[in-house]
């Protein structure tokens, strides 16, 4: 192996992928000096290697991905991994400015109700408004309310939806998680309340914004998967909510 | 144990990706690869002795279950994603044109290469495996791992604009 004596490839191989012992890496460190070509090959290996591993070397500085790292905890998987709900842009910017022109149907408002934690009532605009009423369409109540379901997430034992809920007399937006499970009927299970203005300063509302970050918690506690495309929603409203 | 494993896999996760990738040839199946992985290896989590290699293993599971998808699927050489195709790592090793290209055609060529070679090759020069660890992990003997090892290099070395071999 040394001196001129010519070395195999694989000799050079084992080399550079580091089979050899201490004595024979020597021997062929040795054997190198004396043969430029076995040194190109050597280097040239060497190289090959370092692109193949800078060519899939990407996932090394990633994260791991939330939901395969929750996978594997046996956690489930946070709704805030995938962030499908977002409010239109300028809803409550309009309906702070009374623009309703939007609404496409009005339900009759019931005296007292409000969107508060608990059973819903029956037959109510907010039952209604839940049972019925897709994800990102404004709803007119009355003159000085406006409603709309932000998204439908499907949890463990059933669904829960967003609703947000504006109240322009006041200047409250109300925004409340409401859940349906089995064979209950709905039930507030959270509900967060902030002026209007806190939402509307900017010009425009936030998609996801501060309020729904609120109802994080919750929604984690459910074990809250991510929002439903608005063709699952349909199929669900039409079989009455019965997975 | 439990948790251990738990812990330990996820610690895995980058290092498998990179594999799956190798493997793939595209981020997409190689995070379904992944993703299937890890819930295999979940589900026989007791049949990991502990003291062993996890991540000897999980290359196991991993190119397995890749073997699995290919046979079903019958598709002829890796999809090659043209995104992740010209994809470098983020600037972070090649911040030159040419060494971009040259991950992007070592991809490529990764991608040609037939499947047994490219799993033996992605072992060793990659995940940097010994040939024993290689063989171990596909459960082929040591003499296969060398020469599919040669061959692949045979093949790869001149898509990178190397030289095959020395003069012998």
């Amino acid at each position: 192996m040394t001196g001129k004596t010519a070395v195999g490839r694989a000799l050079l191989d084992a080399f550079v992928d580091g089979e050899l012992s201490p004595e024979d890496a020597a021997q062929v460190v040795i054997h190198l000096a004396d043969h430029p070509d076995d040194q190109a090959y050597v280097d040239n290996l060497m190289s090959a290697n370092e692109y193949l591993a800078q060519s899939f070397g990407a996932p090394l500085h990633e994260p791991v991905p939330a939901a395969l790292r929750a996978r594997i905890m046996g956690r489930s998987e946070p709704a805030t991994v995938i962030p499908f709900r977002r409010r239109p842009i300028g809803w409550v910017v309009a309906l702070a400015a009374a623009v309703t022109g939007v609404a496409v149907l009005t339900l009759q408002p019931v005296p007292g109700e409000r969107l508060s934690v608990g059973p819903v009532a029956d037959s109510g605009m907010i039952e209604t408004a839940l049972n019925t009423l897709a994800s990102g369409v404004p709803q007119e109540i009355g003159r000085a309310t406006d409603l709309m379901i932000l998204a439908t997430l499907p949890v463990a034992d059933g669904f829960c939806r967003e609703i947000e809920v504006i109240d322009r007399t006041a200047e409250r937006l109300e925004l409340g998680l409401a859940c349906k499970r089995q064979d209950d009927g709905w039930i507030v299970e959270a509900v967060l309340s902030e002026p209007l203005s806190a939402s509307a300063s900017d010009g425009f509302a936030p998609a996801g914004g501060t309020e729904l970050l609120g109802l994080q918690p919750f929604l984690d506690r459910a074990g809250a998967g991510a929002a439903l495309q608005p063709a699952a929603e349909a199929m669900l409203m039409a079989d009455g909510w019965n997975p | 144990m439990t948790e251990r494993f738990r812990y330990d896999l996820v610690a895995l996760v980058p290092k498998l990706r990179r594999f799956a990738f190798s493997l793939a040839g595209n981020r997409q199946d190689a995070d379904d690869l992944v993703q299937a992985a890890c819930e295999k290896a979940l589900r026989n989590m007791g049949q990991f002795r502990e003291g062993t290699r996890m991540d000897s293993w999980m290359y196991r599971i991993v190119q397995t279950l890749w073997i699995d998808d290919r046979r079903r699927a019958k598709v002829r050489g890796a999809q090659v994603d043209p995104g992740d195709a010209h994809l470098s790592d983020g600037g972070k090793s090649a911040s030159l044109p040419e060494s971009r290209m040259m991950l992007a055609q070592a991809r490529a060529a990764m991608a040609d290469l037939p499947e047994p070679q490219r799993a033996v090759l992605s072992l060793v020069a990659i995940e940097g495996l010994s040939y024993k660890e290689t063989a171990d992990v596909l459960e082929i003997p040591i003499g296969t791992v060398m020469s599919r090892l040669s061959r692949a290099r045979e093949t790869l070395m001149p898509r990178l604009g190397f030289a095959k071999g020395p003069r012998q």
